[in-house]
């Protein structure tokens, strides 16, 4: 495994660079919420915000808009220094015109050196548009931040064309804010630590005129997922005739569940009759290209492999140790696959 | 109705192999695409024009390679195309561009809805709608699945968490539309022809849009590429169901394939 | 001289290429196992202008020409060879008859459903005693008043029963024989006295219907007459001549996809521990079929452009049409090979393009009658006078 990448784009610098701008300092962290919670990729935002400030000499600070003490307290805990909490009632629920206006505002006031926003619902559509307001970019999607000592400049890694590999781009030296949308998941979440304490500082809003001129008409939550083509399936998980009967077979449907993937088979699960002969992965079926192909009892004939050779990475279950399928898969694992899914699955919810 | 649709173009994926190795990315057949998502905005604001009068304008900025995605965007439909190109313009980076599509869209005159693909397939660039939005003071909707209009009033179903919500606006407007929202129209061959044959591409210059190329400055800095590691094959993970699942998820978890 | 596509040519075969690797591939496998037309396909393929691509756009086609239909046919051959067939009955004859010949009424009534895909062509020639001896057709035509009344069958009619409207030829003076006693007709699947007699259970291109064609008393509007009275060989043999071409292109697309389903095959297949890829005998084979397909590919866009710049075009559409067919049989046949045993299963592509490639060798003029063409062609250039 090699871990060596992903510290790289963590960013490892240990050099305390020095103040240049005009008066731009601190890195701001705009929390996101849903309700009464916050959003993961908030947290996941203050630990490297941490980092960075290390680095730069500088505090941290969010912003919560709509939130309470509660969830201020909260941010601290995370490892936010300070917290600006603007509770107007007009930000309870998000809508676009009143939180522009309460972050523009902040914003030019306080003038961050670096802000932060989440690649989420909320943060992709306000993070541009506050960077025009205030005269300058956003990078967006980040997967990974580090710093440019020599410039005092944020260097951004984006995903290219879905992960294939990254773009390394940094702010020119003259831009101020310098903003960012960081992408869901790319970094840790920290450890919440209760023994942190700092300042939240309530801050008054003027939303004189402000309204929002999006209505929302009504949300539904939660939408129950529907079924990809096993050509556009992110994560597949396919059966073949090792996974024994159609008991076997059942957990192959429950780890696709649980993965929130597509089901598919090889030749063997359409003989025995498991699954529709258009869900067939291999040369005689379908071609397909997962960023997760998870061959369960497939013993991987070169006629299974052309249909997934183009999976971006494979998982086989197998008992046999010498299944072909071993060898062109990332990780393998020989074992009773009636055993290792069920653990699989739980290790999930885990 | 008018809808303005800014159109990108990627280098299209089918055309290079990555190659960790190497570091490097092999091209095998230099082809540009239209940006896909951008062809999921321009498909929302073809089938409003669908259901009822609308122009659909197609509009780009940048390199002059752009006229083959602005006839392209014309044979799937669209009415009319501006390409914004000339050296300076060639070499800005992504937020040029946005200014220069503002200010073409300004220069264009009315229109009563933008609609924009949320991001690019090749840097994962998510600005330009929002910011294209707040220049030109319009509202606002993001993560777009799907739009129709009746009475002036835009009706949008949006992707919000795991769910999704319906909104309203009034024109005019801008969307930014979720990538894979739709399944866009193919172009249609006789337009394929009658775009390069007959029909014709609006191009302006940097000055003709008032901009200088101190204007046009890129404000980021390339650095180069970051690539993931060689994929090593035929790893095995050893020990009890538990231990291995454990093992393997943590795995899959840290690549942030799940 | 120029060998590069026009930037609208290379859009559109990105259109069409996109367009067969999602809606057709997915069905060609089910089309064969079924033996039915897919219908599905074709209508996605006329929303999209596809089912009329060289003709005028003033007549609902593309205005892509003819280099612009060998291209779909092209992409098309390399996934399905029905689907090509089925589309190919129907604008590369069925309506290019009514092109070329039509009046302005004729293609106002008939072209325009067509060329838009809202109605199916058919091209019946072929009867019981006439294949190759097109001549020899028996099917008569009698004037009666305002109509002419038609008598006889036609068989191996591809698109027979599906199509709207059918270009068919009879005889209307069996003293004058070919010359001047043969005329084209546009025959309407609602006129009375026309029937769809047995449908043919085929070796290959089993997604495309092939159907017998009966007349029996059928009666023809006089201004359904297609072309000049008694000139109806002239209007058929252009006709064919044009087919040709695009029917080569087809057998191109068919031994591209073959060549490069054995080299994926080939670069994992190991024998003796290593991939097959690595064998001379491989390198070969793939030589071979490429050099051929190349070859091939000239002569076919070659052709095209002979044909849409309304230059001489008799021999060389023949020679794609000989050389095509025996390409894609070759290719394909030496393709199966390097798959081995995996190459003739059911299960897989490589034994349903098998099955395919062959009728190119027969329908649309036989290889033999190609060869006849290209050499009386050759002698007429050089002046010389083989008959009596």
């Amino acid at each position: 495994m090699d871990l060596d990448y992903l510290q790289m784009l963590m960013g490892e610098e240990e050099v305390v660079v020095e103040e240049k701008g005009e008066g731009y300092r601190n890195i701001w962290v705009v929390a996101e919420r849903a309700g009464d919670e916050l959003v993961p990729v908030t947290l996941e935002m203050l630990n490297q915000a941490r980092q960075l400030a290390s680095t730069l000499g500088a505090y941290v600070m969010a912003v919560l808009l709509g939130g309470d003490e509660a969830l201020a307290q909260e941010l601290i805990y995370y490892g936010a220094d300070k917290v600006f909490l603007c509770d107007d009632p007009a930000l309870k629920d998000y809508a676009l015109e009143p939180y522009a206006k309460a972050l523009g505002d902040l914003f030019a006031e306080k003038m961050p050196e670096i802000v932060l926003f989440g690649a989420a619902d909320v943060g992709s559509e306000l993070a541009p548009r506050l960077a025009r307001r205030l005269g300058t970019i956003v990078l967006t999607n980040c997967t990974g931040l580090t710093l440019d000592a020599a410039q005092r400049t944020l260097v951004c890694t984006m995903p290219a064309y879905g992960g294939e590999y990254s773009e390394v781009v940094a702010f020119s030296p003259e831009v101020h804010p310098q903003m960012v949308t960081v992408r869901p998941g790319a970094f840790g979440r920290p450890y919440r630590d209760e023994y942190r304490s700092a300042e939240v500082e309530t801050v008054a809003v003027d939303l004189d005129g402000v309204q929002p001129r999006v209505k929302v008409l009504n949300v539904v939550a939660q939408v129950e997922r529907e079924p990809v083509p096993l050509d556009k399936a992110r994560i597949i998980v396919s059966a073949g005739r090792g996974m024994g009967d159609a008991e076997g077979f059942a957990l192959v449907e429950k780890l696709a569940a649980a993965l929130g993937g597509e089901v598919a088979g090889s030749r063997g699960a359409v003989d025995e009759g498991w699954i529709d002969e258009e869900k067939q992965v291999g040369m005689g079926g379908v071609t397909v290209r997962p960023d997760l192909y998870i061959a369960c009892g497939i013993s991987g004939a070169i006629q299974h492999y052309l249909g997934m050779e183009e999976a971006k990475f494979v998982v086989a279950v197998n008992a046999d140790e010498n299944a072909p399928i071993l060898k062109v898969a990332d990780v393998g694992i020989v074992g009773d696959a009636k055993e290792v899914i069920p653990a699989i699955i739980e290790a999930l919810g885990a | 109705m008018r809808i303005i649709v800014p159109i990108r173009q990627i280098l299209d994926p089918r055309g290079f192999t990555v190659s960790p190795r190497h570091e490097r990315i092999f091209i095998n057949r230099e082809e540009y695409i239209i940006n896909p998502n951008d062809k999921n905005a321009l498909e929302v604001a073809l089938s409003l024009k669908d259901a009822g009068e609308a122009e659909v304008i197609v509009i780009a900025g940048g390199q002059a390679r752009l006229d083959d995605a602005l006839r392209e965007a014309m044979a799937m439909g669209a009415d009319a195309a501006y390409l914004l190109t000339d050296e300076v313009l060639a070499k800005t980076d992504a937020a040029g561009v946005a200014e220069a599509l503002a200010r073409g869209i300004e220069k264009i005159g009315d229109f009563d809805l933008i609609v924009v693909g949320q991001e690019t397939l090749d840097t994962a660039d998510a600005q330009l709608g929002p910011w294209l939005a707040e220049y030109l003071g319009v509202a606002q909707v993001g993560g777009v699945r799907q739009a129709s209009i009746s009475d002036g009033v835009l009706r949008v179903r949006r992707n919000w968490g795991a769910g999704y919500a319906e909104v309203e606006v009034a024109l005019p407007a801008l969307l930014t539309v979720a990538s894979g929202a739709n399944k866009p129209r193919y172009p249609h061959g006789g337009r394929i022809m009658a775009a390069y044959r007959e029909w014709q591409v609006i191009t302006w210059n940097s000055e003709d849009l008032g901009l200088t190329a101190a204007d046009l400055a890129p404000l980021t800095q390339g650095r180069g590429r970051a690539f993931p590691p060689e994929r090593t094959l035929g790893e095995r993970l050893t020990g009890s169901p538990q231990d291995v699942a454990a093992e393997l998820v943590q795995q899959l978890r840290l690549r942030r394939i799940i | 001289m120029d060998f590069t596509f026009p930037k609208e040519y290379e859009l559109f075969r990105r259109m069409v290429r996109e367009f067969a690797e999602n809606e057709v591939r997915p069905l060609a496998k089910k089309v064969d196992a079924e033996h039915r037309v897919p219908f599905e396909t074709i209508k996605k393929a006329a929303k999209l202008g596809l089912m009329g691509v060289p003709f005028p756009r003033k007549y609902g086609g593309s205005g892509a020409g003819e280099t612009g239909y060998c291209i779909l046919m092209e992409e098309l051959g390399k996934v399905c060879t029905s689907t090509a067939t089925v589309i190919g009955a129907h604008t590369g004859i069925g309506a290019m008859a009514i092109y070329l010949d039509g009046t302005e009424e004729q293609k106002e009534k008939y072209l325009k459903p067509l060329a838009s895909g809202e109605k199916i062509a058919a091209f019946a020639l072929t009867e019981a005693q006439a294949g190759s001896d097109a001549a020899a057709i028996k099917t008569r035509a009698v004037r009666d008043g305002d109509y002419y009344v038609l008598n006889g069958s036609k068989c191996f009619i591809t698109n027979g029963d599906i199509a709207d409207i059918i270009t068919v030829m009879a005889v209307t003076d069996p003293s004058l024989g070919a010359r001047g006693g043969v005329t084209a007709f546009i025959v309407e699947k609602g006129f009375p006295g026309f029937s769809i007699g047995t449908l043919e259970n085929k070796m290959g291109i089993r997604g495309s219907s092939t159907a017998e064609l009966i007349f029996e008393d059928c009666r023809v509007p006089k201004e359904n007459v297609l072309g000049q009275f008694g000139a109806g060989f002239i209007t058929f043999m252009k006709t064919l001549d044009i087919g040709r071409a695009s029917l080569a292109a087809a057998c191109l697309g068919g031994a591209q996809a073959a060549m490069e389903g054995a080299m994926r095959w080939a670069a994992v297949r190991s024998q003796f521990g290593v991939p097959i890829a690595q064998k001379q005998s491989v390198h070969f084979a793939i030589a071979d079929m490429a050099t051929e397909i190349e070859a091939l590919r000239s002569l076919v866009y070659r052709t095209a452009w002979l044909i849409d710049t309304g230059q001489p075009h008799v021999k060389e559409a023949a020679m794609c049409k000989v050389y095509g067919s025996e390409v894609a049989s070759r290719c394909i046949n030496r393709a199966l090979q390097i798959f081995g045993g995996m190459g003739y299963s059911r299960e897989f592509w490589v034994e349903r393009a098998f099955r395919d490639a062959r009728i190119a060798e027969i329908f649309e003029g036989t290889s033999e009658i190609q060869r006849i063409v290209i050499a009386s062609n050759l002698f007429r250039e050089m002046g010389l006078r083989i008959s009596p």
